[in-house]
């Protein structure tokens, strides 16, 4: 599903250049849930905004389902990012003024999903992640595992491909992490691609491949399963 | 998606209520404040526009010049102009012609002293008034001793009568038929008459040669000019033609004529020349106020766009993860311009209702007489629309392209970095803010000044306790006698001191220019244009004027009936530098020689916005245009007086109706624009300065919020509340102080350009700037205060806990 070939990325300000990613290269099967792992200022958040569509790489090949992406326009960058990728971070990321629902609604608008069938969608995802009681509460309302439930109903609404998740239990006790990490194996045991970064060794042993990052390049790869 | 955007535009606006107050209120502000201003604006530029031909139509306006230099410009300029400017153009379709006279009509036992009558010729009505009510326009004012009248006038003498073939008297001897009645003239039209008197009959009074001559002036000539033909050219031709038909005349007493053709729709905005219909509007006040709407409405969207962009880093994760949704930076344009929308209609409706209830406020200090029916205007709505639409992309652009720039990873993991540039922007975009205040506020300090000296300052006459009787128009050979038994009766009424007659009194310029007048004996090329007050033997001393030479016309002096006084400017304008050098010297005044016998101090006989005329008093013992009474005792005790007076006035003068006023308010009159100019700056710059101060106070809420952590740090470090709050409060006064230096010099440019509107003004000094400045800086540092006063007390642990 995701093949990069010696992907760099550059950061340069005025004094100083940081190589964020160093000639990567990994790939990423279709139904396959990926830890990548390594410490702060190895790369993996440059990784993340680049499989995500979100950034350019200066360099190198991104291939997503054997398409050349990596010097898409921003206009098809969006449009491919809102039809197959769903993202869930560590501080849960929900509009403040918006719902519940309203929140878990917004990629389906985006998507130009009619009405009707926004609510049922939404409402069906709601209900899977067990916060329907919840549908007009707003995200303070919330505790830290409801909106990480409520961040994961809003990636997997559109059925994307991919999920990528940076830290999403970061905030999280351990029970409520659980709870979250069962709920992308689910997703996964369902056919979603899963990209996790973190730290934490216990959530990723719920992926099937941990790659290790260092200084913006792969440092290992440990297949789990 | 719109509901999307509707929804969250909402509920932000609901969460940071402060915020959303300030935006909406100060837009509303500054859009009512200026669509009133547009209003009344719009209102001065329609003057005469509304005319089928306006377009085509030009007042021949006149400049006399002596010897080469500019003497007298005229509203109303020589008798001739008009038929030799029609004769000699083709392109000149039409002429018409008025002649200003004034006298008392009557009909029946209905008597008014009418003072919007104008002669006019056949051409008229068809050029500025192609309705009647009654009759027809066609030869309405061909025959002599014919009047059309407007519907007002005839209602006032004939009721529900119909006028028509009726007779009306004018000064109970010369009768005049009504031929037509035409609708009143609008409100904003140069050109207000309310009877029309037929040219015909006017001829027949002074002869054809007198209306054709180039030396009596008074004579407004309006031309039609074929549509298409060009005004400049024509302009450029009329000098070959006052050349060809009076060149040789005034070669010999070097005199020049320049004519000027004034757009109809420009005259009332033009400045004002002598004999005008109407005193003219203010093109400056007007310019001002456009500038003060301008920016009042600025300051509203600075407010907008730098409470924007201050907010944005609270915008930016929910930017963050719309971008991640797959949003476009288009759609975050589209929805931040949509909120701005928002924010600009709430505006829309808030300032409709401040409209609606300052709008007597804002009639009663600018003079004005807009009413609701504006709001079924179209030109309000398209204003208002215009605002609105401006405002929302103007606005809400900036912060629209700030927003939607973000980059989603960086503002998600809480690394948006304050930009330099941002903050640099709003701290100019406050400098701007501040820097029209500071004009605004010094602008009012200045208006008020300039109208406090021009009260207070000695005008050379003494115009208090003076109340002024409109003479008799009706009258016959023995008015002469009349007037003595009136003056002796009106003398034995108590609280009478004196009374005068005269031709003039002070509070308007003199209406009597006299060309041609030398020193007997002198070149013809010395002959000069003098503005003549016929005086009787008690005026000079009645108003106090001060000798410098000479005496005063007395009645001891049987050879006074051939005597004038001039006063300073006339001695000058004679060619003379010291009074007494012109005593006794013999002038010629049209044909009669008269000797100069006293020269008093210049007086202002207008406000000091004019500089002083030549004058000429000559002695008409028996002038029948005011009779000023100078009265004893304070004002409670005059209405008794007044009765007596009028008593005494009925008697002697019957079929005359009894006008009077005093004459120090009506001398103030003069000063109504003026004041309510200054009323009005000063209101709106007062809005201007408070609509700034809500920006600055959001503004100030904002930055101290978000430096919490820092000044728990700065406080953990040792700083005191004095400190932090002088580290706070010098960011913030730091673009308030610059704003006054770029402030002070445009101000005193403008300012100075304005003054120039006056021939005796007050100096700019530097102390006019300090006052203000000191004020609006004490008006923003209160502002900042309060938000920078509540930060620095708050309990550091508190602080970095909330961080």
């Amino acid at each position: 599903m995701i093949k990069i070939t010696e992907l760099q990325k550059t950061y340069r300000t005025e004094e100083v250049e940081t190589i964020a990613l160093n000639k990567l290269s990994f790939e990423v099967k279709e139904g396959e849930f990926v830890s990548v792992m390594g410490p702060s200022g190895c790369g993996k958040s440059t990784l993340l905004n680049i499989l995500g569509l979100l950034d350019d790489p200066d360099g190198g090949s991104f291939l997503f389902n054997g398409i050349e992406v990596a010097h898409f326009n921003e206009r098809k960058r969006a449009d491919l990012r809102k039809r197959n990728i769903g993202f869930v971070f560590q501080s849960f990321n929900l509009i403040d003024e918006l719902t519940v629902f309203e929140n878990v609604e917004l990629p389906l608008i985006y998507l130009g999903v009619k009405g009707p069938e926004r609510k049922q969608r939404v409402e069906k995802v709601l209900d899977k992640m067990q916060i329907m009681h919840r549908r007009n509460h707003y995200p303070q309302q919330l505790s830290g595992g409801q909106q990480q439930r409520v961040a994961v109903a809003r990636a997997v609404v559109n059925n994307p491909k991919l999920i990528l998740a940076d830290e999403p239990t970061g905030n999280l006790d351990s029970s409520n992490g659980n709870e979250v990490m069962t709920l992308l194996t689910d997703l996964n045991e369902q056919g979603t691609t899963i990209i996790m970064v973190t730290h934490s060794e216990h959530d990723s042993r719920y992926s099937h491949r941990i790659i290790r990052m260092l200084d913006g390049q792969t440092v290992t790869e440990n297949i789990l399963i | 998606m719109l509901t999307n955007f509707f929804t969250i535009a909402l509920r932000n606006l609901l969460k940071h209520k402060i915020f959303s107050i300030i935006n909406i209120a100060g837009l509303a502000i500054g859009m009512a404040a200026a669509l009133l201003i547009f209003q009344y604006v719009r209102f001065e530029l329609s003057y005469d526009k509304f005319e089928a031909h306006a377009a085509d139509i030009y007042r021949i306006q006149m400049d006399r010049y002596n010897e080469g230099k500019l003497s007298t410009r005229w509203a109303a300029g020589t008798a001739g102009i008009g038929p030799v400017v029609k004769d000699a153009f083709p392109e000149v379709t039409s002429l018409a012609r008025l002649y200003d006279w004034r006298g008392v009509m009557s009909y029946q036992d209905k008597e008014f002293r009418e003072e919007n009558m104008y002669f006019a010729n056949d051409g008229f009505l068809p050029m500025f008034s192609s309705a009647t009510t009654q009759g027809s326009i066609t030869g309405a004012l061909s025959n002599v001793n014919t009047a059309v009248l407007t519907t007002s006038a005839a209602r006032k003498y004939f009721g529900s009568e119909n006028p028509i073939g009726k007779n009306l008297l004018l000064n109970k001897k010369e009768p005049f038929t009504v031929t037509a009645v035409v609708p009143d003239p609008p409100a904003n039209t140069h050109l207000k008459f309310n009877i029309l008197l037929s040219w015909p009959t006017w001829v027949k009074w002074v002869g054809d040669p007198m209306t054709t001559q180039w030396g009596w002036d008074g004579f407004f000539a309006y031309i039609q000019l074929r549509p298409g033909a060009d005004p400049h050219q024509l302009e450029k031709k009329i000098p070959a033609v006052i050349q060809a038909k009076w060149g040789e005349e005034m070669k010999k007493s070097k005199e020049g004529i320049v004519v000027h053709l004034q757009s109809l729709g420009n005259i009332h905005l033009s400045p004002n020349y002598m004999l005008e219909a109407e005193a003219n509007g203010d093109g400056k006040a007007v310019k001002f106020l456009s500038i003060i709407a301008l920016f009042i409405i600025a300051i509203a969207w600075i407010n907008y766009i730098n409470l924007s962009t201050a907010r944005s880093i609270e915008r930016a994760k929910e930017v963050g993860i719309r971008k991640t949704l797959g949003s476009i930076r288009r759609d975050l344009i589209g929805q931040f311009l949509f909120e701005s929308f928002l924010i600009n209609s709430f505006a829309v409706i808030l300032a409709l209702l401040l409209i609606l209830a300052c709008l007597p406020i804002f009639n009663a200090v600018a003079g004005q007489s807009l009413n609701l029916s504006m709001l079924s205007t179209a030109s309000f709505w398209s204003m208002l629309i215009g605002i609105f639409l401006v405002g929302t992309v103007l606005s809400g652009l900036y912060p629209a392209f700030v927003l939607s720039s973000f980059k989603p990873i960086a503002v998600l993991k809480g690394r948006l970095a304050t930009t330099s540039h941002g903050s640099l922007l709003r701290q100019t975009l406050v400098i701007g803010q501040f820097a029209a205040s500071v004009l605004l506020m010094v602008g009012t300090f200045t208006v008020y000044r300039q109208l406090n000296y021009m009260q207070h300052q000695d005008l050379g006459v003494q115009i208090t306790q003076t109340l002024v009787l409109k003479g008799p128009r009706v009258m016959d050979s023995t008015y002469d006698n009349k007037l003595t038994g009136f003056r002796d009766e009106v003398l034995r009424v108590p609280g009478v001191n004196s009374i005068s007659a005269s031709t003039e009194v002070p509070g308007h310029k003199v209406g009597w220019n006299a060309g041609g007048i030398k020193e007997v004996g002198a070149d013809a090329t010395k002959a000069r244009q003098y503005r003549v007050i016929g005086v009787d033997y008690d005026f000079a001393t009645a108003f106090g004027m001060h000798f410098l030479a000479g005496r005063n016309f007395s009645r001891d002096f049987r050879s006074d009936t051939g005597a004038v006084l001039f006063n300073e400017s006339a001695v000058k304008n004679m060619g003379f530098n010291k009074p007494e050098d012109v005593l006794n010297k013999r002038i010629d005044f049209w044909g009669k020689q008269y000797t100069i016998v006293g020269v008093v101090s210049n007086h202002h006989q207008e406000s000091l916005r004019e500089s002083y005329d030549a004058h000429i008093f000559r002695l008409i013992p028996d002038a029948n245009t005011y009779y000023s009474l100078k009265l004893t005792g304070s004002r409670d005790s005059w209405p008794a007086t007044i009765t007596a007076v009028k008593t005494q006035y009925k008697s002697f003068f019957p079929g005359n109706p009894f006008d009077y006023f005093f004459l120090d308010d009506r001398f103030a009159e003069q000063y109504k624009a003026d004041q309510q100019f200054g009323e009005t700056f000063g209101i709106f710059a007062g809005l201007a300065i408070f609509v700034s101060c809500l920006g600055l106070l959001g503004l100030a809420a904002f930055v101290t919020n978000q430096r919490t952590k820092e000044i728990g740090i700065r406080k953990i470090a040792g700083a005191s509340v004095g400190n932090i709050l002088s580290l706070l409060t010098r960011d913030f006064m730091r673009p308030v102080l610059l704003s006054f230096l770029i402030a002070i010099p445009l101000t005193w440019y403008a300012l100075e350009k304005w003054l120039d509107n006056y021939a005796f003004r007050i100096s700019l000094t530097p102390l006019l700037f300090i006052g203000p400045a000191l004020l609006i800086l004490a008006i923003a540092l209160l502002t900042v205060t309060t938000q920078t006063l509540k930060a620095a007390n708050t309990n550091p642990a508190r602080s970095l806990r909330t961080e």
